[in-house]
Parts: structure tokens; sequence; C-alpha cells
């Protein structure tokens, strides 16, 4: 029983007084007071348009925020909406809210959803971002519905996005992990995501390792997977930039790392799959608009270049020889003639993830290790698509993810080996 | 004459043969307590083998990092130098109440001085050992950080960390060991106070350029690097 020890009994109160839910819509938050009014406007909405006769619910759960988010959820009175047309809930919308700690952490946050779900017997839930400033009613139905009426234990978002957007997801997250659990997720690492009261329960039950607090969303994503259960993808619609986000070593410890230790944690469902299969999308797929190319990053190169040259003893606990060799090659090579071959990426990447299962250094230094490699990579990867077409930079990434799968057996190979 | 020469050399025989027979059966207890000491350091090793395995002591060797300091210094793992060390350790102190069964005068003071010292000798070696471990962790630490970050001298600033680190271990484990300690105490100072002021020297006369652009770097609104701009999810 999960909730016994996550749940305050503020919070049990509160879910006791709802009872049991059909939906539930959650919002982590941490100081969002000039967002959250619009957040919460966007769930009833969505409730009010699509849920008229279900028992829904809305769960805040706030990391300590010192400005009023959390009254604001618990005080905001619903205004007439235009897109009503007329209809109101059969039922009372329930805004609950909880306090989980002195900080934001997704990790913790998603616990208390957790466990919320599975004490309320929820049939779906959702999670949005109060950062999500063109957060849509539609988007919430879109993340519920087929978790709600069509037995999908996940659901990803698909957003459209600009072309130099999210290339990070682009060229190592999706492709990589695609081919490791084999299962064609567009979108793993997201602010908004849906799953079904059982995943809920699955997930509830299970300790969550420090390495995915801070993404806890892929987590789930791989667990409903090596779980056997459906998943599916939403379209939603535009992503946005999230301001003040974390720099790109962050990034890579936070969605990396948790990628790595997925595959580790996981690694008796995948040794042995070979293959992807792709998974139901409902609306359009992922959209790409064209964006002019940014001004040329010979930062990055320079970084690159450095990297491999400092780093050389750290490289050489984490790589293959050859690899090691091939990236070093690389990296004498003057700025223009500068090329990261994609199955040189493959090998790096994968030569990480095994260093990270064999820990043959701290893992968290193996995650810092990487960032100047994938500022090489993304030098090469803006050089090569500056002027390219949306259509052309969807084919090379789809080149990239059989590449990935094509040399899944060197993973396996580096995996198992001895040291 | 003769008889006296004689008589003298019947003297020294007897001697001798008095002392054999004294000795002999000493040195057999002492090979009897060596051997009986090989079997039980063996014993030993095994059983500090087993309980380690059990523990996953490698494990947390590897993510310490202390395991790459092993590697470096052309070392098995940390389950084999603990072991072999209990097995050493063990045979030691077996061979020292072997030699303190011999009865020889002068050595017995020595051996019981060395008994002594053991455990110091050993909390040495352990603060060594420490000090290499945290000095390589911490000093990947800094060269990670500073090669993220783009400066320049990210392999001066790791060795300095390793250094300061090593220094202390060093001075620390003379201390343990009681050796000069007034001269070790007045040697490390002098280093390290000499090592932090050509540091600030360093850094205030020769990199005042880079010191205003650390502190504006610093102490200024985080902006992101070219990179970090476009955004990576």
């Amino acid at each position: 029983m999960a909730e016994d020890t996550t749940l305050s009994d503020d919070l049990l109160r509160q879910l006791m007084s709802v009872g049991e839910a059909d939906l539930l819509v959650a919002i982590p938050t941490y100081n969002n007071e000039g967002t959250i009014g619009q957040t919460i406007q966007a769930i009833e909405d969505s409730y009010q348009q699509n849920f008229v006769r279900d028992r829904v619910a809305i769960l805040n759960v706030d990391g300590g925020s010192a400005d009023q988010t959390q009254e604001i959820v618990l005080n905001l009175n619903g205004k007439k909406s235009s897109l009503r047309r007329g209809i109101t809930s059969l039922r009372t919308v329930h805004r609950v809210t909880a306090q989980y700690g002195r900080g934001p952490s997704q990790g913790s946050a998603l616990k208390i959803v957790l466990a919320a779900a599975d004490l309320l017997r929820v049939k779906a839930c959702a999670v949005v971002s109060p950062a999500t400033t063109v957060l849509d009613p539609a988007w919430v139905a879109n993340l519920l519905r087929p978790a709600y009426k069509q037995d999908f234990a996940f659901v990803a978002p698909l957003y459209s996005r600009t072309k130099f957007q999210g290339l990070l997801a682009r060229n190592l997250l999706y492709p990589m992990s695609r081919a490791v659990f084999g299962v064609r997720i567009r979108e793993m690492y997201a602010d908004e995501w849906g799953f079904s009261g059982r995943l809920a329960s699955e997930c509830a039950s299970e300790q969550m390792d420090e390495a995915v607090r801070a993404r806890p969303e892929a987590w789930m994503a791989v667990n409903a997977i090596c779980n056997g259960m459906k998943c599916s993808q939403s379209y939603l619609g535009p992503r946005t930039a999230t301001p003040g986000g974390p720099d790109i070593v962050e990034t890579i410890r936070q969605t990396v790392g948790n990628l790595f230790y997925c595959c580790d944690a996981f690694q008796d469902h995948w040794l042995d799959r070979t293959g992807t299969e792709s998974v139901q999308t409902f609306g359009s797929d992922h959209e790409l608009t064209a964006e002019d190319a940014p001004s040329r990053q010979d930062k990055s190169f320079e970084l690159f270049r450095n990297g491999v040259q400092t780093l050389d003893s750290v490289l050489k606990s984490i790589l293959a020889k050859e690899t090691h060799a091939k990236l070093k090659e690389i990296a004498t090579k003057d700025i223009d003639q500068f090329d990261f071959p994609s199955e040189l990426w493959v090998r790096v990447l994968y030569d990480f993830a095994a260093a990270y299962h064999r820990t043959t250094i701290a893992r968290d230094h193996i995650l810092q290790a990487l960032a100047p490699l994938y500022r090489g990579q993304l030098f090469s990867f803006l050089s090569d698509q500056a002027q390219s077409t949306p259509e052309e930079m969807e084919a090379d990434t789809e080149s990239l993810c059989l590449e990935f799968e094509r040399q899944k057996p060197y993973l396996i190979e580096r995996w198992k080996a001895k040291s | 004459m003769k008889d006296t020469i004689v008589q003298g050399l019947q003297q020294a025989y007897q001697n001798m043969a008095h002392m054999i027979a004294e000795f002999l059966p000493r040195l057999v207890v002492m090979l009897v307590i060596v051997l009986t000491g090989v079997l039980v350091a063996y014993a030993f090793k095994y059983a500090a083998r087993m309980i380690l395995r059990l523990t996953k002591l490698d494990r947390l060797s590897e993510e310490a990092g202390a395991s790459k300091v092993l590697r470096m210094a052309a070392l098995p793992s940390m389950t084999e130098v603990l072991s072999r060390s209990v097995f050493w350790i063990t045979l030691l102190g077996f061979i020292l109440i072997g030699i303190s069964v011999l009865n020889i005068a002068g050595l017995q003071e020595q051996v019981s001085r060395l008994l002594r010292l053991l455990p110091e000798i050993v909390v040495a070696m352990l603060i060594l050992f420490l000090g290499l471990v945290i000095a390589n962790f911490l000093s990947r630490a800094v060269l990670l950080g500073s090669v993220n970050r783009g400066y320049g001298s990210a392999l001066l600033f790791s060795w300095s960390v390793r250094f300061i680190i090593w220094i202390l271990a060093i001075t620390m484990a003379l201390d343990e060991l009681s050796v000069a300690r007034q001269t070790v105490l007045a040697a490390f100072s002098i280093v390290f106070g000499a090592f932090m002021l050509g540091l600030a020297i360093a850094f205030g006369y020769g990199g005042q350029d880079l010191a205003r652009k650390f502190l504006e770097r610093s102490l200024a609104e985080k902006k992101p690097d070219d990179s970090d701009e476009l955004q990576p999810l």
C-alpha cells in the first residue's frame, strides 16, 4: 500500500472526501502563480467539454512554493468559457492540493500522484505542466482519452516542433530508446503525459530510483513497455520553449541518466529483443516546421575538441579502444572538415551505456563526460542540416534510428563483456 | 697449557651444545607457529574473500572510483587487495610471535615495538588509500566540471585538487605514525601555505582578466552558451 507512507494525513482526508474518481489530472507546481490559473481553467474546460458525466478531480502537488500557487488552485473561480457552449458538468470537479517538500522534485511529485491515483481508483490520469503556456482543453482530453476509453497504459504526447528544437531528443533519446526497448515512442521525455490507473498502481508499488526522479515520465513509459502494456501517442500541438530550464550538462544528467538507468534496470526485457514496433498514434504525426538555421556553433566544436583532449583518461575508461581512437582522430580535424559520422556516434553512446552498466567510473562522471561529445555531434548535425527541409531532416532521423538498431548487437556484446 | 686448551674447547663445545639444545626446541616452536600462521592466514584470506564478495564490495569500489586507482597502480580488485592484506597481516603477526619465542636479546624489544606500531601502520595505510581514492574522485569531478564550463585550465585545476589531497593524506599518515611530527606539520604548513599563496598571487597578478571574467560569470545572471540556446528537449 503505497499511500500509507506517501500521502500525508491532510491529503488523505481530502482524497477520502473525493471518494472514487474516473479521471485525475495532476499539476506538479513550484512558484507558478503566474500560469497556474490558466492551467486549472484549461483542465476544467476540458472536463466540461469532454467528460461531463465522469467523476473527475484535479490534484496539485506543490514543491513548497513561496508564492500564491496553492491558494490560487483552491480559490480560483471557474469563469464562463465561450468554449463550454452551455454545457456544465454533472458532477463536482474536485480540487485537491498537497505539498511534498521544500524544493521541486518531479519524482517526489509523481510518487504522490501515483499513490493518489491508486487510492481514488482512477481509470486514467494525466500530468500537465503549469509552465506550458499553450495548454489547451483538447490537450488534456487527448492525454486522458486513450487510457480511459481504449485501454492504453501510457500516452505519450506528440508535438509540432521547429526544425532545430529538441535536438537531444532527436539525435539521442528517441533513436536509442527506440532501438533498445523496441517501441517507437517519439516523445518519451515530455512535460505532459497520460497513463492508466493500472499503470499507476503498478508504478506506485515500485521503488523509484534517484536516477529517474528528475524525469520520471520515461521511467513510467519503460515500465509500461516492459510489463507488456499498450502504449500510444497523442498529438497535442506546438511545443513551447520553457525559459530558464537546465543547461545541456544538467539535461544530459537527467535524461540520458534516466535512459541508461532504465537500460540497466530493465535489461532482462531488452537483451533478447530484436526489431521495433510502432505504437498507435492519435491525431497527426510528428510535425516539423521550417526555421532559419542558427548561427554556426563554433563554441560547441571548441568544447568538443577540448573535451576529447582533456578528458583523455576519463574517455579511455569508458570507450572501447577503437571508438576512442576514432574519436581522437575526428577531433584533430579542421572545423570546416569536421564530421561526426552517425556510426561513430552510435558506438560512442553504446559504449557509454555499457560503461554506465558496469560502473567503470562514478556514473555521474560518465554522464558528464558525454556532454562535450554531444556538443561535437550537435555541431556536425547543425552543419549538415542547416539548409535541409523538414522532410530531409526526418529522413535523416529515421536513418539514425536504423543505425542504432543495426548496431544493437554491438551494445549487447559490450554490455555482456566482463571488462 | 695443553690441558687448559682442551678444557677451554670442551667448555666451548658444552656451551654450544647447551645453546643448541636450548635454541633448537625454540626454533621448532617458532617454525610450528609460523606454519600454523600460514594455515590460519590462508583460512582468514579465503573467509575475507568470501565475505567481501557477498557484500559486493567491488561494485561499491567501482562506483567510488577506488578500483580505478587500484588499476592505475597495477593492483587487483578491492576484494583481492583486502583479502591479501588480511593474509599478510595475519602471517606477519604469527612471524613476530614466533620470533619472540626465540628469546634473542634485543630482538624481543624490537619485535614488541613493531607489534605496538602495527595498528598505526594499518591506519596510516588506510589513510593513504582513502586519500588516493578521494583525490582521484574529486580531481575527476573538477576536471569534468571545468571542461564542461569551458575553462582553459581544467587540467591545472584538477591536478591542484589532487595534489592538495595527497599532501593532506601523506601528512595525516606520517602524523599517525608519529614520524617527526613537528617537522611534518611544519613542512605541511609551509608547502600548503606556499601553494595557496602561489595560487593567490598567480590568480591576482597573472590572471586579473581571468579573475574578473570568473567573478562576472559567477555573480552575473546565468546565461546559457550558444549551444544551450537550442532547446534540447
